[in-house]
């Protein structure tokens, strides 16, 4: 590698140098493009327009409450928040989620929502408020019905008047239509949950002011672990923007066998799901009637290659959300980096697509990447969302 | 891989780009010419520039030079050179006017070195024209 400037003086054309205890680092102009591309953090806070009451306190304070019940499943003891617990960054911790059944996929962390245009592993929906109805209607996780939400939503007091408040009138006599009402409802409340500021955000705001003595702060091992996410390992490339994803799916080398002769199909079965799906933002429930959000959901395209991909994660706060990869089958940070370190090409099903080739990194390079991503971490979980009082547990 | 194709209009009913203006002068300032000896495509995005893993629009005349036959149909796709892959998305191309198109659904997700591809269509098969741009 080596095409970052590490360990040498200036080249040309490079613009900033950060002085480390144990070598000179230099970013060329570039490289600081790239690092200026994942800020500023947080971004303005936006609605989902597909909701109408993304945003309304009623409808947070509603959605909370229905999160956190265990009512809401058809057996009446897994609520939302018995796979996205508060206290594991709305992850679980384990390889696959438990629901009723075991799930075939990771729970993923539920932080940042309202930035992503997909939503799943396999982004079989396009929008927060379906992908909240998914697994409460999932007989494998939640097991409930439409009939049963809304019969929930009406029959009890405090959930029917803090739907009346959110939505102004009374829930309806359709199942479909309060059910629909109660997802967005907790979509609604799922939008709440941001990650905070991070060691890497104060680095890359104080290279944005060229404030030297700011970026000097930022440990030298996640300095040089920056430098091989831009560069060598390309890694920007998937994770990309403020949130460290870009939403997309790429076969990762991960293996898409749940058992032998069963498969996730993925990203193709996702877009499957999705055409048909009456909630997605072509159907009947988008509340914004220009379906400018839909643009997406119009124009995605089946592809053969669709098989075997998933969503490329966000990485803020990844080092809270152990294990890894849509199926939970990587353990610790090391292992994912070892894993792109090694990767097998022959076992990439890409159609010849040459994005991921094997890095050979050295020990120290995987420490220091390591640095980098565990500088992604806020310090804030303790001021996370916790069961509301009135609940009757998680 | 699989390059994304894009859906299609024919173009002969909205009749041809007046031959007395240049081509694509409607597009404005920012526009963007490639030619390859049969034909032109002038052509902007929308938004300029583009976004990484936002979608875009492209407004573009096709204009043929010399003796070449008017287009049939025309289509509009994207690839990564570099990485060997093309958009998730297939975008619509419609007519917006003679010798005039818009295509929605376009988008990169990706930063880097993109080729947006215009593909002529004539009696006598498929022209391609490209148009390298750069995103990050």
């Amino acid at each position: 590698m080596r095409s970052l400037a590490i360990g040498v003086a200036l080249a040309l054309g490079a613009t900033f140098a950060v002085a480390a205890a144990e070598t000179d680092l230099a970013f060329s102009d570039a490289d600081v493009r790239r690092i200026l591309a994942h800020g500023p953090w947080p971004p303005a806070p936006r609605n989902d327009p597909s909701n109408r009451v993304s945003g309304n306190e009623q409808a947070i304070a509603l959605g909370k409450a229905l999160f956190f019940d265990r009512r809401l499943s058809g057996t009446g003891r897994i609520s939302c928040a018995s796979c996205h617990q508060a206290d594991r960054d709305f992850s679980d911790g384990l390889p696959r989620g438990m629901g009723i059944a075991r799930s075939n996929r990771n729970t993923p962390s539920l932080a940042n929502l309202s930035l992503r245009h997909w939503y799943g592993w396999d982004g079989a929906n396009d929008n927060l408020w379906a992908q909240s109805l998914r697994p409460i209607l999932d007989p494998r996780e939640m097991g409930a019905s439409l009939g049963s939400i809304a019969a929930m939503v009406r029959g009890r007091a405090e959930l029917s008047r803090l739907y009346r408040e959110a939505f102004g009138s009374a829930p309806s006599a359709s199942d479909e239509g309060v059910a629909v009402d109660a997802a967005k409802a907790l979509a609604a409340f799922q939008e709440t949950i941001a990650t905070g500021r991070t060691p890497f955000d104060d680095f890359r705001d104080a290279l944005a002011r060229g404030d030297t003595a700011g970026a000097s702060r930022y440990p030298a091992a996640a300095r040089r672990g920056l430098a091989i996410f831009i560069g060598k390992g390309r890694c920007d490339l998937c994770h990309s923007g403020p949130a460290f994803s870009n939403g997309e799916f790429h076969d990762t080398g991960i293996s898409f066998f749940l058992e032998p002769g069963r498969v996730d199909p993925g990203r193709y079965e996702g877009i499957r799901h999705l055409k048909a799906s009456r909630y997605n933002l072509l159907g009947p429930y988008n509340d914004d009637p220009t379906r400018a959000s839909a643009t997406g959901t119009r124009y995605v395209s089946l592809e053969h290659r669709n098989f075997g991909e998933f969503k490329v994660p966000s990485l803020r706060n990844v080092a809270r959300t152990a294990p890894y990869m849509h199926n939970g089958s990587l353990k610790t940070l090391r292992e994912v980096v070892r894993h792109y370190s090694e990767i097998d090409e022959e076992r990439l099903h890409a159609d010849g697509e040459r994005i991921l080739i094997p890095l050979r990194l050295s020990e120290k390079e995987i420490d220091d990447l390591i640095a980098f991503l565990e500088s992604l971490t806020d310090g804030e979980q303790r001021r996370r969302p916790t069961l509301p009082a009135s609940s009757p547990n998680q | 891989m699989t390059f994304l194709s894009a859906a299609l209009i024919g173009a002969c009913a909205l009749g041809w780009t007046d031959a007395t203006s240049a081509c694509g002068d409607e597009l404005g300032d920012r526009a963007r010419m490639i030619e390859n000896g049969h034909y032109a495509v002038v052509f902007k995005t929308m938004p300029d520039p583009i976004a990484v893993g936002s979608h875009f629009s492209v407004d573009f005349a096709v204009c043929p030079q010399g003796d070449a036959e008017k287009p049939r149909t025309v289509r509009i796709d994207a690839q990564m050179p570099e990485h060997r892959h093309g958009m998730n998305y297939r975008p619509v191309v419609v007519a917006s006017g003679p010798g005039a198109y818009r295509a929605d659904g376009l988008m990169f997700h990706m930063p880097g070195r993109w080729d947006l591809l215009f593909d002529v269509v004539t009696s006598a098969g498929s022209e391609r024209l490209t148009a390298p741009l750069s995103i990050e």
